[in-house]
């Protein structure tokens, strides 16, 4: 066969996988956006929140895979996005909010907005943010969280400090109201949104070149990619993803304080695409599951009176969930430096592989 | 203007801690080229330690076994954060601390609880110098900070292990062709970063009570300090210390105390680009 | 006397095989070249028999005593020292910390104790070797507080073999000796592993590119090609053989297979 009919032949194939494929995410996302409504009411907020941070594990996941960029600071733009349309819906002026709830614009209007704000600070701090390597990166983007985080407090006339933002507010669509299972519907279909968006992303000439700067950096910049500024398109990216969960959040919690933005959460994001894999947006998904399941089920095990025979602190909650976390990704990072799913399924293959030999 | 001298004053206290966990940071950067992030919570444990043992015996000898225990504790974390051989890369390996500084979060959390704690410290009496109130808390602070960099920059460009952490830095492949060992390089340079680090503590917690959370504060100011030596010169993080505290102090004294982690944060941010600036990013 | 002996050695990268199946050996006061393109696997069977990487199968036997599975230390200790590719000395420090690390390296273990007491009775050895040292390459006595990193490529070679001979080996391995430096330093570099090898009997198995060099050094070489030794033998019987040509140039479409 000539090679031009087998390179049409693999096209078409190629084609015919790819619609197969969204066909595929198409009615998974369907399913998603119908399970909240067959939900009990505690398991529809859980569900929702998995959608949030699967959004923004999506961007993160992206970002650390190919573009290398380890971000310990998503939940600053996690913040930033939830605190933009909060204070623009409800009132920028924190005694203000409480003279007149009626102030502020449109929920949907600010919603729209905010993950526009977060990208437009995403560029001004990534291009400086994206000349920088390894820990340096690491801490700088720690840094950007803390900063946001701390400016809660700090500018309390605006953000009402640890009193927080109380959003009175529903966001409505065509008159109908997304809240509840409604809420986390539109949460999913935007995950299967994104999930479609990316993977459309990475077979494309774009996510060619972000391959070829995952594989290797200097050999990418030597045949002319603009390293940089597909860097900073990913960072960009990502802070928009993350900005668009946080502005989802505000209506989902109906609340903003600071306990939702600390630092654990940006690390959080980190354990959960290191469970999926780096640059593994189905993994990103996966981990964010994982991770809000698991939350949940510790804070549950820790508001009992006593476990195993200990009576637990008040305190035991918080213990658990920082012990857990914090061991998950010292076990990750020592062995499955590149995902915890990657390194399951490589070692099952591997099993099956030396099976099949030895069969032979 | 006294006021001014007063500020200045808890600023090198305050900065001598940050210097002296810089220092511990360059130390273990050099001689593994990890960044260490659980640094801080070596300072919080020996403190938390030295108030349990406080209970029990002299401040001293309470002093002294917290700080053992600490460079102990120190040693497995450096087991744990050098990882494999090979598979382990040094970003992997900060990620690693990372982890390691969130679990100890939670076990100081479950064995101190949430309340600071503090003791004693050396004397209540403060000298009072033209007006300045100076603690000999502070004092002590200050000179161990200086006599750590001086011990420190000997101790690596004299003393044969010294040397040696430098040579497993400058080049680990030709360090293990003449029989070093990486692993245990990293064992010494945590144990003796570990117990610096621990010392700081010790002498802190008078002044600042510490708790479970404080490590990410001293952590991120330590850091600070250590870039603004590059992450390799001992003289210049002790330097940085000194600077961060006396203007931090400054700002939550003239301006508005909620600033004092930002003002921390923006320094560290610019220390980081400045230092930063001839790297490509390649 | 064997010094070094590997049989069938293997060396896995994950899935790939750099090494499948090298035999080799030196012995006690000959001049033995490895020689092959880029890539062949030269210098991972090198790192092989030093104890830097684990062979996935073989044997590697150091004067006689297996040591397949040793550290690098244990085979600094029986007699083999390595001057890597690149040179690799340790640049901030002086040049005489450097030759001095290079005995010192494997005294240490973790027990304190024991490691102390070792360093304190080598101590007046290693300050002899240290002198032996400078009278074999004087140039490094001038260079003694520089720091190493400040000094030229061939000076820096000097450090390099200089570091590996305070171990006093009994086996000099050379990885890449002619890399980066004019021909005329490779040449004195060459002359003087020759007189170190016949005044002082260290063996010198020698790893390089340059078949040229390698045989004009070395009475012994193996051809390494792809992780397998396709020739071996006396320099003189091999120099000029079309197969060592191929080696380093491939086969062409049209050669026979």
């Amino acid at each position: 066969m000539s090679v031009e009919l087998a390179a049409q032949g693999r096209t078409a194939r190629r084609r015919r996988v790819g619609a197969a494929r969204v066909a595929a995410l198409v009615g998974a996302t369907a399913f998603a956006c119908w399970l909240p409504f067959q939900l009990g009411l505690g398991d529809v907020g859980l569900y929702d929140r998995m959608g949030l941070y699967a959004l923004v594990a999506i961007g993160l996941t992206l970002l650390m895979g190919f573009a290398g960029q380890v971000s310990l600071g998503q939940g600053g733009f996690f913040l930033i996005g939830a605190y933009t349309s909060g204070l623009l819906t409800m009132g920028f002026d924190a005694e203000e909010r409480l003279i007149d709830p009626q102030a502020g614009i449109d929920p949907l209007l600010a919603v729209a907005i905010a993950p526009f704000v977060t990208a437009a600070i995403a560029v001004v701090i990534g291009i400086p943010l994206m000349r920088l390597r390894g820990h340096y990166l690491a801490f700088a983007t720690l840094a950007f969280a803390l900063i946001a985080w701390s400016l809660l407090y700090a500018q309390d006339g605006y953000t009402g400090g640890q009193y927080g933002v109380t959003v009175s507010k529903r966001l409505v669509v065509a008159g109908h109201e997304i809240t509840g299972a409604t809420h986390a519907a539109v949460v999913w279909g935007l995950v299967g949104l994104a999930l479609l968006i990316s993977t459309n992303l990475v077979s494309s000439r774009v996510g060619r070149a972000l391959q070829a700067i995952a594989a290797n950096e200097p050999a990418a910049a030597a045949s002319g990619i603009n390293v940089a500024l597909y860097k900073l398109q990913l960072f960009v990216f990502a802070a928009a993803m993350a900005g668009l969960a946080g502005a989802l959040f505000t209506f989902f919690a109906q609340f903003l304080g600071p306990e939702d933005f600390g630092i654990i959460v940006s690390l959080l994001f980190v354990v959960m695409v290191s469970i999926g894999g780096l640059g593994s947006v189905y993994g990103a998904v996966v981990g964010a599951v994982t991770i809000v399941y698991v939350e949940h089920k510790l804070r549950d095990l820790g508001t009992h009176e006593t476990l195993l025979g200990w009576d637990l602190p008040s305190t035991a909650p918080s213990i658990l969930s920082l012990g857990v976390f914090g061991l998950l990704l010292i076990v990750i990072m020592l062995f499955f430096p590149h995902g915890l799913l990657p390194g399951i399924t490589g070692a099952v293959r591997g099993a099956w592989a030396r099976i099949a030999r030895e069969s032979n | 203007m006294t006021t001014f001298f007063q500020f200045v004053v808890v600023g090198i206290s305050t900065g001598s801690v940050f210097a002296i966990v810089g220092m511990s940071l360059v130390l273990v950067y050099r001689a593994t080229g990890i960044v260490n992030f659980a640094q801080g919570v070596f300072a919080v444990l020996a403190g938390l330690l030295t108030y349990s043992f406080v209970q029990h015996m002299p401040l001293a000898l309470a002093a002294v076994l917290a700080t053992l225990v600490t460079a102990l504790v120190a040693t497995l974390v450096a087991v744990v954060a050098v990882g494999f051989r090979g598979r382990t890369t040094h970003l992997a390996s900060l990620i690693i601390t990372v982890g390691i500084a969130i679990f100890a979060e939670a076990v100081l959390l479950a064995a101190f609880g949430e309340v600071p704690r503090s003791y004693p410290a050396i004397s209540d009496r403060a000298w009072d110098v033209g007006g300045v109130l100076i603690q000999p808390q502070y004092a002590v602070l200050a000179l161990v900070a200086l006599a750590a960099a001086f011990l420190l920059t000997l101790f690596l460009r004299r003393t044969i292990v010294g040397q040696a952490l430098v040579a497993a830095a400058d080049s680990p492949r030709a360090a293990e062709l003449i029989g070093l060992n990486l692993r245990s390089i990293a064992v010494i340079a945590f144990a003796v970063a570990g117990a610096l680090t621990a010392v700081g503590g010790v002498l802190l917690a008078p002044t600042v009570p510490v708790s479970y959370s404080s490590g990410l504060t001293i952590t991120i100011n330590g850091f600070a300090a250590a870039v603004f030596g590059g992450l390799v010169s001992i003289r210049l993080a002790l330097l940085g210390g000194f600077a961060l505290g006396v203007l931090q102090q400054l700002v939550v004294g003239y301006v508005d105390s909620q600033y004092s982690l930002i003002i921390a944060l923006l320094v560290m941010l610019v220390l980081i680009g400045w230092r930063s600036r001839g790297e490509l990013a390649v | 006397m064997t010094l070094l002996a590997l049989e069938d050695v293997v060396v896995r990268y994950g899935q790939a095989v750099a090494v499948d199946g090298v035999s080799l050996a030196v012995g006690s006061g000959e001049r033995v070249a490895l020689i092959g393109p880029n890539g062949a696997g030269k210098t991972s069977v090198l790192n092989a028999a030093c104890g830097v990487i684990r062979p996935a199968a073989g044997r590697v036997e150091i004067d006689g005593r297996v040591l397949t599975h040793a550290t690098p230390a244990a085979v600094v200790r029986r007699g083999i020292s390595q001057v890597p590719e690149g040179r690799h000395v340790f640049a901030t420090l002086p040049v005489e910390a450097n030759l001095l690390l290079g005995a010192y390296g494997r005294v240490f273990r973790l027990e304190i104790v024991s490691s102390t007491l070792r360093y304190l009775r080598s101590k007046r050895d290693v300050r002899e070797q240290l002198e032996r040292v400078y009278e074999l390459l004087p140039n490094l006595r001038e260079l003694r507080e520089r720091p190493a990193g400040r000094t030229s490529g061939g000076e820096q070679q000097m450090v390099a073999i200089g570091r590996a001979l305070m171990a006093r080996p009994r086996l000099l391995a050379i990885d890449e000796l002619s890399l980066g430096l004019a021909p005329v330093l490779v040449q004195a570099l060459a002359e003087f592993l020759v007189r170190l090898n016949e005044e002082e009997g260290v063996a010198i198995l020698l790893v390089d590119q340059s078949a040229a060099l390698a045989f004009s050094l070395c009475e012994r070489a193996y051809v390494l090609e792809t992780g397998r030794v396709v020739l071996d033998g006396a320099s003189r019987d091999l120099e000029g053989r079309s197969e060592v040509r191929s080696a380093y140039l491939g086969r062409g479409p049209d050669d026979p297979a």
